[in-house]
């Protein structure tokens, strides 16, 4: 049986993962319209995107527009396959439960 | 399989999710994250068919009554009704796309910007054949039937590379509208305008809330709920 990246798997985490999952590999998220999405405080999410970041499975972009200071995030190439990995896994797992 | 009941203040192990509760626990979120990105269809496909289905049939009942073109409040009603249906989907569509960057992006723009192209060479071509002596009937004729082109034309192409069939078979259905609304000449064409066209909005309405609420229905059963796992304590 595959291990299951325990990266990803916090369930809070995992939630930021599956919704960064959904942008198409080149585009990028706001950090306040991710949060919106997932409905964390602010503190939380960062958390977990540092954790993520430092995972090598979240890439962290800082801009501006116009003066404000603005966070942009996407999943790396890393963290897109850390995610299909881990999706695969559990499919199999529930296969392999249901037989 | 069984399920262990997960609610919100138990400190959980990672272990402790099965594999059927987390695959719903990521198919929710990213159900989310589309409904909180993409335009909804239901509200904009709402609004179109309101807008073609009320106001096309204001053009009709007043020109069948006039016996030639629609006057008095009938153009103002139409021209309110679809200026209000282009404000919200202006509105709500950059909403929507706030907060994200990247090709898609310059997709989306460059889509927003093709329906006012097509749109800004419409009261020039309506203009030019007046001024050329068509009469008001050939006028109404082919101001229906070039709305239908310019509109089945951009949803043919918003369905091939967003991709989205039930957009694509629209854009077919509204071509098909406007061929018949011109064969049906005055004052019909407005009616097919409003009953095809109007109608077509109204179907596809139907066809997003039947399938917005089968997507939430599959993906809501987990156990757990996403707001008590949003906000669960940070830890490894």
């Amino acid at each position: 049986m595959d291990e299951l990246d325990t990266v990803i798997h916090a369930p809070a985490r995992l939630r930021v993962v599956s919704t960064l999952a959904t942008l198409a590999p080149a585009e990028e998220i706001a950090f306040p319209k991710l949060q919106q999405l997932l409905e964390m405080t602010a503190g939380n999410l960062s958390t977990h995107l540092r954790k993520l970041e430092d995972a090598g499975y979240v890439r962290v972009s800082k801009t501006h527009t116009g003066r404000k200071p603005v966070t942009y995030l996407a999943l790396t190439t890393a963290g897109r396959r850390a995610f299909e990995d881990y999706t695969a896994t559990l499919t199999a797992l529930l296969k392999g439960a249901g037989t | 399989m069984s399920s262990s009941p997960r609610d919100h203040p138990e400190p959980r192990k990672p272990e402790v999710l099965d594999p059927a509760e987390t695959l719903r626990l990521i198919e929710e979120s990213q159900r989310r994250a589309r409904a909180g990105t993409e335009p909804d269809g239901r509200l904009l496909y709402l609004v179109w068919g309101i807008a073609w289905g009320v106001g096309y049939l204001v053009l009709w009942t007043n020109a069948r009554d006039q016996g030639g073109p629609p006057t008095g409040p009938a153009f103002p009603i139409f021209g309110t009704l679809l200026i209000a249906a282009i404000v919200i989907t202006i509105v709500h569509s950059v909403r929507r796309g706030s907060g994200t960057r990247g090709p898609s992006r310059r997709v989306g723009a460059l889509y927003g910007w093709s329906w006012m192209l097509g749109f800004l060479a419409y009261p020039f071509i309506i203009a030019g054949i007046a001024r050329a002596g068509a009469s008001d009937d050939v006028i109404a004729l082919v101001a229906n039937a070039l709305a239908c082109v310019v509109v089945g034309l951009m949803y043919l192409a918003g369905g091939t590379f967003f991709p989205d069939n039930r957009l694509f078979v629209l854009g077919l259905w509204i071509l098909l509208t406007g061929g018949v609304a011109t064969i049906a000449g005055m004052p019909g064409t407005y009616l097919v305008m409003a009953i095809a066209g109007g109608g077509g909005f109204l179907v596809m309405c139907g066809i997003e809330a039947v399938l917005t609420a089968r997507r939430r229905r599959t993906a809501a059963c987990e156990p757990g709920g996403r707001g008590a796992v949003g906000q669960e304590p940070v830890d490894g």
